[in-house]
């Protein structure tokens, strides 16, 4: 597929002071280090999925995510994260990002997170199952990695009890 | 989101971020990347576009089943209708971070502007 398809462009959509400015801050070479691997050993139509965003949503019911300690301290992002059960729609959240545009996805959840279009899928045979569980944190987490433990292991404790074998990631 | 889809690979789940600034993969090393030339914050496809978006969820799907190794990035071929300023996907105002910033971003694209980094 790479060598058929015309490459992407990472930065096609930023404006180019910012463009330059997050080039400089990447290693002009390919990551050295490990990567980990948890190969897919079944066929779609027998996984279950679950998805997550970092596009800062949240159900009406539940707290939004924390924007006026960030708007304080420029350099911090909310740590948290919140459960979205499938069957959720826009209908049914609050977004919160100060570094999109949050009108999309207020208007159409579909366009970060597809729980409705899993759901459909998973009608059609074409994947096994979507989860009870999908996940939102919150992606802008400038130089700490504090996240990983407050909001991602949970997440990965409830998506073991929930036999998820596959996950979407979806960064906004 | 790289961090946490590492994270989560090993933890036994197999992992695949659609990402649009494939670039992160050169800091981070993530699992499976499916790049995508689409705005922040609509990566699945235009609001009520129902079609598009299923589209390329399935090709994100793909990549899920077919990435044969750790790091691998499969560009996919989309394209977003609108060029880059109509799509209005920045915050209304500017993030607390650019502003925090804003004299450093501006000397970095005159630094590579100038040539100083490529």
């Amino acid at each position: 597929m790479e060598n058929q398809t015309k490459p992407v462009d990472g930065f096609r959509f930023l404006p180019p002071s910012l463009a330059a400015w997050i080039r400089a801050l990447l290693p002009s070479h390919e990551y050295q280090g490990e990567i980990p691997w948890t190969p897919v050993e079944k066929p779609l139509s027998k996984l279950t999925f679950s998805l997550v965003t970092s596009a800062g949503v949240s159900l009406r019911s539940d707290p939004p995510f924390d924007m006026e300690r960030e708007k304080r301290e420029p350099t911090w992002g909310d740590r948290s994260y919140r459960v979205l059960p499938r069957g959720t729609t826009a209908r049914d959240i609050t977004v919160r990002h100060l570094h999109i545009n949050t009108t999309y996805i207020e208007q159409d959840l579909n366009v970060i997170l597809p729980l409705d279009l899993m759901e459909e899928l998973e009608r059609e045979g074409i994947i096994g199952r979507l989860a009870p569980s999908s996940y939102s944190f919150y992606g802008f987490q400038w130089e700490s990695t504090e996240f990983l433990e407050q909001a991602i292991a949970p997440m990965s404790r409830r998506m073991k009890e929930e036999g998820v074998d596959a996950v979407l990631l979806t960064p906004a | 989101m790289g961090l946490a889809g590492r994270y989560l690979e090993e933890r036994g789940f197999s992992t695949v971020v659609l990402t649009p600034t494939h670039d992160f993969n050169r800091a981070v090393g993530i699992p499976r990347s499916a790049a995508i030339e689409y705005p922040y914050g609509r990566l699945l496809g235009q609001v009520g576009d129902r079609e598009g978006q299923k589209n390329v969820l399935l090709a994100v799907l793909e990549v899920l089943r077919t990435a044969e190794r750790p790091g691998e990035v499969r560009h996919l071929p989309f394209r977003w209708p609108e060029e880059p300023k109509e799509t209005k996907w920045q915050p209304p105002e500017m993030s607390p971070l650019i502003k925090l910033f804003l004299e450093e971003i501006k000397k970095a694209r005159r630094q590579e502007a100038g040539g100083e980094r490529s």
